[in-house]
Parts: structure tokens; C-alpha cells; sequence
């Protein structure tokens, strides 16, 4: 079965057609990236497959059965998204922020445990505790918008943009963390506008283009692809 | 004459705080002024008012009904008025608007069914004094004050302890993302028109205990509209304060100065308020929502 089936997705914003008839599939256990400029429509897509933003056609299953239309009862079914520029609730603090990646838990003892997990990934988490989240540093506030996401325990992770405004040597640590968060059997859609670090260790990618896609293929050979590098990855 | 003075102005102070507390938990959440507030005050001591004279229940049962009644009552103005506005996502103008005559409906709809008559509660613990070093107060001003600082106390620990409140918490912060944790945001808005409901349940028995019960009382909630700017739109201990420091101004100028000059003096601290600190005593202004 199939962590996520789109099949010939459009989403519209009033006349502006964002995202124009795009299919493709995530495997269980895979890691996908999806790759292109600013204003391609990757958020869209994303925020799409949360159940946000209303669709104008196509068909998505989600884990074999048709995606829900409210965000809450997509959430339900496993999926979980880190939102472009986190949006974690600056006002709550880091621990009420992780409380509410848990919302929809009932069993402490496993909440209890995927806390401890989050704080092994990112360490810092647990001396910010009760620091109000939106005083965090940029890198601190994606750990924890990774958190947060990770705290409902889904099946399928969405990343939107989770490189964005970080240091370089934050975004190895990240990517490093991308793959840890899957290893451990999270289904990973990955959107990046820094393609070749994306496309480096997504299993497959897809170049998305004024809103569709123009190419797909395995992750590394994407970033090896001469006309891409020239295209999108700057040289 | 001072400590009365001081007694009755927190008392009515209370009942400003009470009100203001949900018109600021709305505000908070939905970003709108929601001008029905006054109305479901208005009901909610209609309810106590009929529990009180036609089944002769006592002052806790009958604010219990009313809390229930007006909680409901704020639910139902919701779903049928805010509701469709807010998922095509509206303006918060459109929200306002339909406030506005959800409040004109409803005082229209009592003085149709009800009439336009003033109403007395019965006799509670009305003229009842108790002695406070050396000073007369009267029981029920000094049972209002403190049964609405217990009431927002319970309110502040369940917005900041409990999952739902912090469900609230971070709905204000971020309405989609708080979709996106899971939490429904029907049910959410229906727990916030609730708890802002029940609170106008208590705050519209106080009053009508202490003045009367008519269709237009509900007008009075531009003094908690006063009241939440002070503290600070949108903030719980702001709605405390700013309801205390309002009611006690007022009965110090009423009786220090002139009960003509009252209102005066609150609309004057209003403007100085929106043109000096819009972000009132405990606003978090100017921190802007990516």
C-alpha cells in the first residue's frame, strides 16, 4: 500500500491556477522530495494533502483511502505536517507545544516515550522546556516544529521548506535528522527549495515548474542531471 | 464611607470583569468584537430571573441555570450567525456586523415575547450588611466581588493547565496549525462561546440582582468593552484589572465628585487608553503574526 496516491491534483487560489493537474506517489517507508523554484507550488501541495487548502480536482488516497477535507481528521489518519517558517505557537511554551503534537494521543506512557525520543534528536529541547517558544532561535524553533510534528507519531511526515533560514551547518545536522526520522519507518515528503540537498538524500524526487512537474527520477541522479544543475540547482 | 465606596467599586468592578472576560476570550480567538455579548448577558438574567420568581430556586441554583442557559444560548448565536462566516473566512467586519444584529434581534425578540417591563430579582441577601472594620458593606457587593475573582481564577487555570485550555492558547496563536494538531475547531469555538456564555450567565444575574432586568440592560457592556482595553484586548488578568480599576473609578467619581460626571470619566480613560496604550495594561502589543 501507498503512504500517499495523488492523482492529478489542482488547487486554485481565486483565478490563479497554482497547482496544475500533479500525480505521483509516496511508497510506505520512502522518502520523496519535491524540488523547485519559489512560487512552483510546493507549499500548495502540501497544505493541499493536510486538508487545508480546498482542492479544485483530482483524487488523493491517503494510506489506501480517500483524504479527509477537514485538517483535523487528516491529522487523525497519521499524517503530520512542519509547516514553511514553522508557524509553532510562539506564545505557548515549548513544553505546551509539544503537548499539542500530542493532542489526539490517549496513551501517556507511549507520549511519554516519543517525547524522550524528540529530546534525543535535538537535546536542546529539554532545557528550553518552559521557554516561551517564539523567543527560540531560528534552528531551536525548527528542532521544535520537528518536534511538535513528530509528538502525534505519524505515518507520514510532510516537510515543507525545514532548510529555510538555517545556518549551512544546521541544515547538515537537519538532513541528518531527515534520514534518522525515517529510518526509524516514517513515510518522508520532503520540499525544498535548496534542491540539492534535498534531492542528495530523497530516495526519488520530482522538479516541479509553474505547477507541474517537469522531470522525476531517483533522487541522486536528479542532482547529477546536467540540464537540472543548470536549471535549478545553480549550476 | 470610604471602604463602601471602595467595596461597591469592586464589586461592580467584578461584574465588568466578568463580562469583559468573555468578550475578551471571543476577541482573542476570532479577532472580532462580538456586540451580541450584551445581549446574551441580557437572556442569561432573563434565565436567572425565571428560575428565581416562577420555580423560587436559590441564588446558587439560579446561577448555575444561568450559566448553563446563557452558555448555551452563546453557543447556538454562534452556529447559527458566525459560523458559515467564519469557514468561508470572512473579514472579521462581516463578523461584527452579524453581531451587531444578532444583538438587535435579540433585545427585539424580548420586548415581542417578554415586554418591555423592569423586572426586580427577588430578595437574595440583598439589604443584608456585614460589618468590615468599623464600615457597613453590603453582603451581596462583597459576595459579587468575590465570586468573580474565584470564577476568572477557574478560568485562568483551565486556560493554562488543562489540554483543552491550551488547545485555546494556541488557537490564538495559530488557528490552521491548531487544526493541524488534530483539535476540531468547531467543537473549540463551541468550548470558547461556552465558557464566554456562562460567564455573561453570571455577570447578567449579579446585575439584575443589583439594578433591575430589562431588554436593553445588555447595553451596559460597553463598560466591559472599556474594561478589556484597559487590561489589554484579549489578555484574562487584563480583563481582571481592567474591570476592577473601571468599577472603582467610577464609584469614586460618583460619589467624590458627581454621578452625572461617571460616564464621563470612563469614556475619557477609554480614549486616553486607545491613543496612549492601545496595547492596554497587559497587551503583548506590536509583536506581529507571520
Amino acid at each position: 500500500m501507498n503512504a500517499l496516491d495523488v492523482e492529478n491534483l489542482n488547487v486554485h487560489y481565486g483565478a490563479v491556477h497554482a497547482v496544475q493537474g500533479v500525480s505521483f506517489a509516496v511508497a510506505e517507508g520512502e522518502l520523496v522530495a519535491i524540488v523547485g523554484s519559489n512560487g512552483a507550488g510546493k507549499s500548495t501541495i502540501m497544505w493541499a494533502l493536510s486538508g487545508v487548502k480546498e482542492r479544485s480536482g483530482g483524487a488523493v488516497q491517503l494510506f489506501g483511502s480517500p483524504l479527509p477535507s477537514r485538517p483535523h481528521d487528516v491529522v487523525a489518519r497519521g499524517l503530520a505536517l512542519v509547516p514553511e517558517r514553522r508557524r509553532l505557537f510562539s506564545d505557548l511554551s515549548v513544553e505546551e507545544n509539544l503537548v499539542m503534537g500530542a493532542y489526539l494521543r490517549g496513551d501517556d506512557e507511549g507520549t511519554r516515550q516519543d517525547r524522550e525520543r524528540c529530546f534525543q534528536l535535538f537535546p536542546v529541547l529539554k532545557q528550553r522546556l518552559s521557554q516561551r517558544s517564539g523567543t527560540l532561535s531560528g534552528g531551536e524553533q525548527q528542532m521544535l516544529a520537528i518536534s511538535r510534528a513528530l509528538m502525534s507519531r505519524p505515518r507520514l511526515l510532510l516537510l515543507d521548506e525545514p532548510s529555510l533560514g538555517l545556518a549551512p551547518i544546521l541544515v547538515d545536522a537537519l538532513m541528518d535528522t531527515i534520514l534518522r526520522i525515517r529510518s526509524e519507518g516514517v513515510t518522508v515528503l520532503l520540499v525544498e527549495q535548496n534542491a540539492a540537498r534535498a534531492l542528495e538524500i530523497a530516495d526519488r524526487g520530482y522538479i516541479l515548474d509553474a505547477g507541474r512537474f517537469v522531470k522525476s527520477g531517483p533522487g541522486p541522479e536528479l542532482a547529477e542531471d546536467p540540464e537540472i544543475r543548470r536549471a535549478y540547482l545553480g549550476g | 464611607m470610604f471602604l463602601q465606596t471602595l467595596i461597591t467599586g469592586l464589586s461592580i468592578g467584578g461584574i465588568y470583569s466578568l463580562m469583559a472576560v468573555g468578550y475578551s476570550l471571543v476577541f482573542s480567538v476570532l479577532n472580532f468584537s462580538n456586540f451580541a455579548h450584551g445581549a446574551v448577558i441580557m437572556l442569561g438574567a432573563y434565565v436567572g430571573l425565571a428560575l428565581a420568581t416562577k420555580l423560587n430556586l436559590g441564588l446558587g441554583l439560579v446561577l448555575a441555570g444561568s450559566v448553563a442557559g446563557a452558555g448555551i444560548i452563546a453557543v447556538l448565536n454562534e452556529r447559527l450567525a458566525y459560523s458559515s462566516l467564519r469557514r468561508r473566512k470572512a473579514p472579521s467586519l462581516y463578523l461584527m456586523i452579524s453581531a451587531m444584529g444578532c444583538s438587535v434581534f435579540l433585545e427585539n425578540m424580548v420586548y415581542a415575547t417578554i415586554g418591555s417591563r423592569f423586572y426586580a430579582f427577588p430578595e437574595f441577601f440583598g439589604r443584608q450588611v456585614i460589618s468590615l472594620w468599623g464600615s457597613s458593606v453590603s453582603l451581596l457587593d462583597t459576595g459579587a466581588f468575590v465570586f468573580s475573582l474565584l470564577a476568572i481564577w477557574g478560568l485562568h487555570l483551565f486556560v493554562g493547565r488543562t489540554r483543552t485550555g491550551i488547545a485555546i492558547r494556541a488557537g490564538v496563536s495559530d488557528m490552521t496549525m491548531c487544526s493541524l494538531m488534530g483539535v476540531d475547531l468547531d467543537r473549540l469555538i463551541a468550548v470558547v462561546f461556552l465558557l464566554a456564555g456562562g460567564f455573561a450567565g453570571v455577570a447578567g444575574v449579579f446585575l439584575g440582582i443589583k439594578y433591575l432586568v430589562y431588554p436593553t440592560m445588555g447595553w451596559v457592556t460597553n463598560k466591559a468593552y472599556i474594561a478589556a482595553v484597559i487590561g489589554g484586548l484579549g489578555s484574562l488578568p487584563g480583563a481582571l484589572a481592567g474591570g476592577l480599576i473601571l468599577g472603582v473609578v467610577e464609584t469614586f467619581v460618583s460619589t467624590y465628585v458627581s454621578s452625572v460626571l461617571r460616564d464621563v470619566f470612563s469614556f475619557t480613560l477609554l480614549v486616553a487608553f486607545l491613543v496612549m496604550r492601545p496595547e492596554g495594561l497587559f497587551g503583548r502589543g506590536g509583536e506581529e503574526k507571520v
